[in-house]
């Protein structure tokens, strides 16, 4: 971990650093990161500190680039979202959950193959994640992570739809997994609250009900 | 003016007509019969408008004159001239003498026309004598070996006479083959792989030798093809005359040795047929065998300028016919002997003869630049053995892709890394990542909590630029953290990864050809070992063995498909902290090698668990703290073990005395990966100042420097990799990209 050598703090999870202390080093500012991830480093540090303050973590810094800042936190979001998957893969079974669903309203069709396919449900998660992970590290689209095209920013509401999706089946169908995963991590509760602060989706499509106005209090109280 | 003209006319035809000689006779002998007089008559009053009387007329005189002598011919001539003049007295002095000079110009051009026809036939005539020597000689050289099977025959009698019978035949002592044919016998051998074993090697090489002076002999009548080889000759400074010529005369065996002399030996039996289709190719061979020889004798430099002179050859190629075309072929098959490999169509061998010319220039270059390189970085202190030129750089020997390098011997073809595949998938730090053992397969294990199967032949091409990104084929979910280790087994179908959440998963590698859309198949994720309380940091594979290392301070070792995964645990002492790196020690079986907290390294023998030995310097003891060891691995082959330290030292450690060997700056900032080839040759090792270096373990010096990951806070590059059986490498970064080098 940290360890001091002299003055300077080295963040560095040394082999053999125990589990609690991982990532464990002192804050370090913005303006102080010189490096070409710095707004990840930010985000993850802000995520670290304070998973359940969402407010806090969503609040660009000055003089921050938008479409980098929303892309950073939407790959945050995806990698986080694979901790959501890990569990769905040991519950939702393509027999168990045969279309990817949320209400009985819709029927949502898998986007990762060329012509859209009713994937079950746990494909439709995989097939997203994985989609967006290809499509979120494309050198063609997101070539650089210092500054992002505006043609590309777009290509992030797709994006946030698709895995909202899966947000919405775990909570529908796999509620007791939703509700430890939302536990530990806030992560419905900081998407909702993302994807409404920079407008990338609609209201309507909405369908999880969060907790408004309680992001600083203890877990538990984010769902429903 | 009459006598005049006459004067000039007859002694204009004079030379005319002796230099004539061809087309004078060729026309006097269709129209008249007569000598180049007539014809200069003719004319010149053709010459003249006017004259077509006294054209007629001087022709009839010159020819009734020429019948009986050519002094008589004159006057006739003389007189057709004189008769134009009373007609067309318009002729001029100037007017004669521009005529006349014009026709001297012509016939000049055409006698030089004729001496460059003769010349041609000339040319001819010694192709042909060239080729019926050679068609002697092989006749000679049937003959020898008539002289010779019938020879063998016969001792082969006598052997099976002395075995029926005890004694030696009496007449048979009488044929002793001359030391020619001895020779010839071994060459038939060789050739035709007869097993004439009593053969010795000396007469052998004499038959050789013979047989090239048989070829240069030929060689050296052969104008034509001595012509054309003498550019190529002069172009070859290295071979001496006598082996192209030598080449020359094999062509002349090849092509006309053919179907052309059959009839020639014909009245032999049938088996000569046989050894005539051998003859055709031994020339060949004889070429190629003192070509080889050349080459053994002028070593590595010569080589590289044989390759880059085969280069004007080959350039050379559209206007030298055939048989230099096969002269060039013969060189190459030489190559051949060294490369290994060698594509057979001209075009390709001619990129693939630029791209080693450049390798040769290239090396002359780096030669060069190394020396000056040297020279520059003396008196650097400890960091001089830093200083690598990146331009000169490149000697990973790579015997598997090209076989040149361990011709060359040291100085030898040197290969550069230059990175090819951009990894982009992964959200975050990419931790670890592993070859499989055949394939171009790798797997990534990354922070954002999930392993990646790449197959690095399903590319998609980046838009300008020379890398090609590639795209994962399969996302492995289990792990509820960052993943920190992989491993891999030996048959490359089962991978094993530790993660924060201390727990190892083991996967079944699905195929390389996968859809990554597929449908979700649980049976991938096969087992999880549970047994470790905190991170897992190392993982290394033995056959169906894996060795781990974890956070809560112990290792251990499993198996783990057995009912009871978990075999042994190995805890050190208090004082030596946690394990941080863990390896098998490669060249003896049942010893694994830990690197702890403490800066030593423990050997643990896994059968009893017992500590074998501690890998400590005296000397440092004092001042431990800043020593701390990021990784160990095992050489494969030697009883050594390497260290990569955060205080930018890799260090070599003998397992059997347990000392340090040696220790060298490495990096400009904590070393933090190692990896070594499977060869046992070559040591990759990667570092928090974002590069990764390639170093020669025979002298311990850096070859090559790449830098290749960017830093995400302090950290930088977190695994390097060598691919058991394919030129590749790879390094792992913590701004979430893996890069692999070919």
């Amino acid at each position: 971990m940290k360890m001091a050598d002299g003055s300077t703090i080295l963040r560095r999870n040394r082999p053999g650093t125990k589990s609690k202390d991982f990532c464990r080093w002192p804050d370090e500012p913005l303006e102080e990161m010189d490096s070409t991830l710095a707004v990840q480093q930010f985000i993850q540090q802000m995520i670290k500190r304070d998973p359940s303050n969402v407010e806090i973590i969503l609040t660009m810094p000055e003089a921050q680039d938008e479409g980098v800042w929303k892309y950073e936190h939407l790959r945050q979001f995806c990698m986080e979202l694979n901790g959501l998957a890990v569990r769905l893969q040991k519950e939702c079974s393509p027999t168990t959950c045969t279309q990817m669903t949320a209400t009985d309203q819709w029927i949502f069709l898998c986007a990762a193959h060329k012509t859209p396919k009713e994937c079950p449900a746990i494909d439709y998660t995989r097939h997203t994640l994985d989609g967006a992970a290809c499509l979120l590290n494309s050198n063609k689209y997101f070539p650089s992570r210092v500054s992002i095209k505006d043609s590309s920013v777009t290509k992030l509401g797709s994006v946030c739809r698709r895995v909202y999706r899966i947000f919405s089946h775990a909570y529908f169908h796999h509620r007791r997994i939703f509700d430890e995963f939302e536990t530990e991590t806030f992560l419905c509760h900081r998407f909702t609250h993302f994807v409404t602060k920079y407008n990338l989706m609609s209201k309507e499509n909405l369908i999880v009900p969060i907790n408004e106005g309680n992001e600083n209090t203890g877990p538990g109280e984010s769902e429903a | 003016m009459g006598t005049n003209s006459g004067a000039t006319a007859g002694i204009n035809n004079k030379p005319v007509g002796g230099a004539n000689s061809g087309i004078g006779g060729v026309l006097s002998n269709s129209l008249l019969g007569g000598g180049g007089v007539g014809s200069g008559g003719l004319s010149i009053s053709g010459l003249n408008a006017g004259g077509q009387n006294a054209n007629v007329g001087g022709l009839v005189g010159g020819g009734g004159n020429n019948g009986s002598d050519d002094g008589n011919g004159m006057p006739g001539v003389g007189g057709g001239p004189n008769n134009q003049q009373a007609t067309t007295p318009q002729y001029t002095i100037p007017g004669i003498l521009h005529f006349i000079q014009h026709e001297w110009s012509r016939f000049e051009l055409e006698r030089s026309q004729w001496d460059v026809d003769r010349a041609e036939l000339q040319a001819r005539i010694a192709m042909l004598l060239g080729e019926r020597k050679c068609l002697e000689s092989l006749k000679s050289d049937l003959t020898r070996r008539i002289k010779m099977l019938e020879y063998a025959l016969r001792q082969e009698r006598s052997k099976t006479y002395r075995l029926k019978y005890g004694t030696d035949p009496p007449q048979l002592n009488e044929f002793k083959p001359s030391n020619d044919d001895v020779g010839l016998a071994g060459d038939v051998a060789t050739d035709s792989e007869v097993p004439y074993s009593s053969v010795s090697n000396t007469t052998w090489r004499q038959g050789r030798q013979m047989l090239r002076q048989y070829l240069a002999e030929i060689g050296y009548t052969d104008n034509i093809i001595d012509v054309r080889s003498n550019r190529v000759r002069s172009i070859l400074g290295l071979n001496n005359n006598a082996e192209h010529d030598g080449g020359g005369g094999g062509v002349g065996l090849g092509t006309g040795g053919g179907e052309n002399l059959s009839p020639n030996i014909n009245g032999n039996e049938s088996n000569k047929r046989a050894s005539e289709s051998e003859g055709r190719h031994t020339p060949a061979k004889k070429v190629q065998q003192s070509n080889d020889a050349i080459i053994l004798d002028t070593e590595a430099a010569v080589m590289a300028n044989f390759e880059f002179l085969g280069t004007t050859e080959m350039s050379d190629d559209d206007e030298i016919s055939d048989d230099l075309e096969m002269v060039a072929t013969d060189n190459d098959d030489t190559d051949v002997k060294l490369d290994q490999k060698r594509p057979k169509s001209g075009k390709e061998m001619l990129t693939e003869v630029d791209l080693e010319a450049e390798v040769g220039e290239q090396l002359l270059n780096d030669m060069n630049l190394m020396t000056e390189e040297v020279d520059g970085s003396l008196g650097l202190g400890e960091l001089a053995q830093l200083t690598v030129n990146n331009d000169s750089d490149g000697s990973y020997d790579a015997n598997s892709k090209d076989g040149t390098g361990g011709s060359a011997g040291g100085a030898g073809y040197r290969k550069t890394w230059n990175a090819k595949y951009t990894l982009r998938s992964h959200f975050d730090g990419v931790r670890s990542l592993i070859f499989h053992p055949e394939e171009p397969v790798l797997i990534t294990a990354s922070e954002d909590h999930t392993l990646k199967l790449w197959n690095l032949q399903k590319t998609v091409q980046a838009k300008k630029s020379a890398s090609l990104d590639v795209e994962p084929l399969y996302t492995f979910r289990a792990h509820t953290g960052p993943v920190l280790c992989l491993g891999m087994s030996t048959n490359g179908e089962t991978c094993y990864s530790g993660g924060l959440d201390g727990n190892i998963e083991c996967w079944q590698l699905p195929s390389p050809n996968i859809d990554p859309y597929d449908c979700y198949d649980p049976s991938v994720h096969s087992a999880t070992l549970e047994g470790h309380t905190d991170a897992v940091w190392g993982l290394t594979t033995m056959q169906n063995n894996i060795v781990s290392c974890s956070a809560d301070g112990t290792v251990k070792l499993w198996s783990p498909y057995n009912k009871e995964p978990l075999l042994r645990t190995y805890t050190a002492a208090e004082a030596e902290g946690g394990p941080s790196s863990v390896d098998f020690v490669r060249n003896e079986v049942d010893h694994i090698v830990v690197a702890y907290n403490s800066a030593h390294c423990i050997i643990y023998d896994t059968e009893t668990g017992k500590q074998v030995i501690k890998l400590e310097a005296a000397q440092e003891m004092s001042g431990n703290t800043g020593k701390f060891i990021n990784k160990v691995v095992s050489h494969p082959t030697l009883p050594i073990t390497i260290t990569a330290h955060e205080d930018r030292h890799i260090r070599f450690w003998d397992n059997t005395s347990g000392t340090l060997v040696h220790s060298m700056v490495a990096h400009l900032e904590p070393v933090t990966s190692l990896a070594v080839d499977a060869h046992g040759l070559y040591l990759l090792s990667g570092s928090h100042d974002c590069s990764i270096r390639l170093w020669n373990l025979d002298n311990k010096t850096c070859v090559q420097e790449i830098t290749a990951h960017r830093k995400k806070f302090d950290e930088s590059i977190f695994d390097v990799a060598f691919h058991a059986t394919k030129p590749y490498i790879a390094s792992a970064g913590a701004d979430g990209l893996a890069k692999v080098f070919v």
